[in-house]
């Protein structure tokens, strides 16, 4: 008999540890976006190498144990391998590490032949300012609302840099719209490049860009890293290791370490920061009503990042002559999401002239995008941090 | 451009890079933060007495070791007292900071100085590096600092203000192992939600510093591409040849062929027999000769 109940005993302290003991309906919420996640990336592609591992993070992130048991399996517990590799994103050096593979594999020759292409990069970190203000304007305080607004520089590891130093509460939640948000730029983009531009603009055909030379290629990242830092030395640890990767591709005599930045060690990180920021969400820290309001206002920050630049290019071809226009079906490409959204550019272009290859400019702000969001993030944090 | 423009850019940027360098006076990386030198009714040591104390503050973002280090009250004898090396305590964290009783008992411990404060006089204190020459930082405690208060800095590791003048005082409170300045909240943060609620003057400011920051940038790419322009057109036109040309020049592709082909035919007007045959060959790529530059960028994997 005594047997039998320390059996029922035994069961019961075993089932008070399961998953099904513990879960709360934020934890199955958590999963099924998981899923979505999941889904998304294999059924339409919208960035997969980001959201297979993010999607599949939040599956791991959710499933309920007990907390006070001190097991040390969970991401927020210290000592935990989850803690250990998430150590990465709270300290924020996974995202330079990422910049560094990023520089490693940009081609800047659109933005060196064409440089004026580089103000429509910067014209959409408006969306990133935009969303500050909003964010204040939802109760924020200025350091969240500065972590939120870079959710508008479509630019993940620079997002999770940023909130990692000024909101590290909400960083998950920035983390994870901001990389939904770059995944359905496709969706997003469309509607108001199509609104805010005529027939006649979206067939202008640009001036092919300039063959450049070796030499420009490598001082771009030289002069790029000096004039950059120099005036926002706070952005230092994402423009350094940029502009650093881009060298190693440029130099012609790093290859192996270029070949190693924009491979392998690109791919490390991408898999350590997907995966631990999916963990992140776990449901009892994750979901709440400010995660909601971040999710929100990524969107606006997307909208008005694109809208800023579409709307750039067409005042700044007030001012250009007739042979140096500028299609505005490229301005949405100042959002960083490389190359997503010069992709995009491309496709809307070709669909009103079949003949108008619109990538190449495209990757101009593109890239510009990238260097602007950068920037804006070391004013953030010069300002906030 | 025209070259002299180019020229004056340089110059210009030269000289905003030297003429903005700093010559405000540098805060050394360790500081006499805070000195009591008449310890009435203050803080006691592990021994229940009361003594004078010196507070010194790791003013970096890394953790530093005072062990080596001398402590002196003499110009003349700068290696009066060796902090004493091996202790893990002098093992300072990044703005933290330690606690010396002047209390000449040495062997009361590690953080005990072999010499005194005199509160009848003026004392000068000072903190020397390991090899006992370079003098890290200095203080001096004027005579007639009231017993048990404190004299240093209100702002923690900042000896001067703006204009370079000393901000050593005496302090409103006592405050032994820990910071001079009270933070109750991030003061930038503060001065944000006061100054600028809505956050529109941070808007224009921070837009401000992205436009000049990529202005420059396209400043000195459209110099270094004119400039290059210019070397390529000099070399092309010593080599004559077409594809040298078509690097060069901003005309299409299409173009290029229709000139080679007006070029062929007015020499076939001046030939009767033509020993060469021209080909006009269009590149076929799916996008553009461009597009293959998206293929340098991460991959989508295939199904």
């Amino acid at each position: 008999m005594n047997t039998l109940l320390s059996l029922g005993d035994n069961l019961q302290t075993f089932w008070g540890f399961t998953g099904f003991a513990n879960a709360e309906p934020g934890h199955i919420i958590m999963i099924l976006v998981g899923l979505l996640f999941i889904f998304l990336a294999i059924k339409f592609e919208f960035e997969p190498l980001l959201l297979i591992p993010i999607g599949f993070g939040m599956l791991i992130g959710n499933i309920p144990f007990d907390e006070a048991a001190n097991l040390k399996v969970g991401i927020y517990e210290e000592g935990s391998v989850l803690n250990i590799l998430y150590q990465g994103v709270v300290q924020g050096w996974y995202p330079p590490l990422i910049f560094l593979g990023i520089g490693a594999m940009t081609d800047f020759s659109a933005l060196i032949a064409n440089p004026k292409l580089i103000l429509i990069g910067a014209a959409c970190q408006f969306g990133i300012f935009g969303a500050y203000i909003i964010a204040l304007q939802l109760g924020f305080e200025p350091n969240q609302a500065g972590a939120i607004g870079i959710i508008g520089g479509a630019d993940g590891p620079t997002a999770i840099f940023l909130s990692s130093k000024l909101a590290p509460n909400l960083m998950g939640a920035i983390a994870v719209s901001a990389y939904s948000y770059m995944a359905l730029v496709p969706i997003i983009q469309p509607p108001f490049m199509r609104l805010l531009t005529t027939k006649k603009e979206r067939v202008i055909h640009m001036t092919p860009p300039r063959v450049i030379s070796q030499t420009e290629k490598i001082l771009f990242p030289i002069v790029g890293l000096l004039l950059t830092a120099f005036l926002v030395p706070s952005g230092l640890p994402l423009l350094g290791m940029l502009f650093f990767g881009n060298l190693l591709k440029e130099s012609g005599v790093t290859r192996r370490l270029a070949e190693t930045a924009r491979g392998p060690l690109i791919d490390i990180v991408t898999i350590l920061l997907g995966l631990t920021v999916g963990v992140s969400t776990q449901a009892t820290t994750f979901l709440t009503a400010q995660s909601v309001k971040v999710f929100i206002i990524g969107a606006l920050s997307f909208i008005i990042a694109t809208i800023a630049g579409i709307l750039f290019v067409k005042i700044f071809n007030l001012f250009l002559k007739k042979e140096n226009k500028i299609n505005p079906l490229i301005g949405n490409a100042g959002v960083s999401a490389v190359p997503d959204s010069a992709r995009i550019s491309q496709i809307i272009g070709l669909e009103y002239d079949p003949s108008n290859y619109l990538l190449m400019h495209a990757m101009g702000p593109n890239v510009a995008g990238v260097i602007g969001s950068a920037v804006a993030a070391g004013i953030m944090l010069g300002f906030l941090g | 451009m025209t070259k002299l423009n180019q020229i004056g850019f340089l110059l210009l940027a030269i000289t905003l890079t030297f003429g903005s360098c700093s010559t405000k006076k540098k805060n050394p990386s360790w500081v006499i933060n805070e000195v009591m030198v008449n310890n009435k009714t203050n803080m006691i040591d592990e021994f229940g007495q009361r003594n004078g104390w010196i507070e010194i503050y790791n003013n970096t973002a890394k953790t530093q070791d005072l062990g080596g280090m001398y402590l002196t009250t003499d110009k003349n004898n700068p290696k009066m007292y060796p902090i004493p090396l091996g202790d893990v305590r002098t093992r300072i964290k990044p703005y933290q900071q330690a606690i010396f009783w002047a209390d000449a008992k040495p062997f009361h411990g590690n953080f005990h100085t072999n010499f005194e404060l005199d509160s009848t006089r003026e004392n000068y204190i000072a903190l020397y590096d390991v090899d006992g020459k370079t003098l890290i930082d200095e203080i001096i405690v004027p005579k007639g600092i009231p017993a048990d208060k404190t004299f240093g800095y209100p702002k923690d590791g900042f000896k001067y203000d703006e204009e370079g003048n000393l901000m050593a005082t005496i302090l409103e409170r006592v405050t032994p192992n820990s910071n001079n300045a009270i933070i109750a909240e991030n003061p930038k943060i503060a001065e944000m939600k006061r100054n600028d609620p809505l956050g529109i003057i941070i808007t224009i400011t921070s837009m401000l510093v992205v436009f000049t920051g990529l202005f420059l940038l396209y400043l000195m790419f459209h110099c270094i591409g004119n400039f290059s322009k210019n070397m390529t057109q000099k070399r092309v036109a010593g080599r004559r040849k077409l594809s040298a040309a078509r690097s060069e020049s901003q005309l299409s592709g299409e173009v290029l062929a229709a000139i080679a082909a007006a070029i062929t035919e007015l020499k076939e007007d001046q030939h009767d027999i033509e020993s060469t045959i021209l080909t006009i060959q269009q590149v076929k790529k799916n996008y553009s000769p461009w597009s293959s530059k998206i293929y340098t960028l991460r991959q989508l994997p295939n199904k």
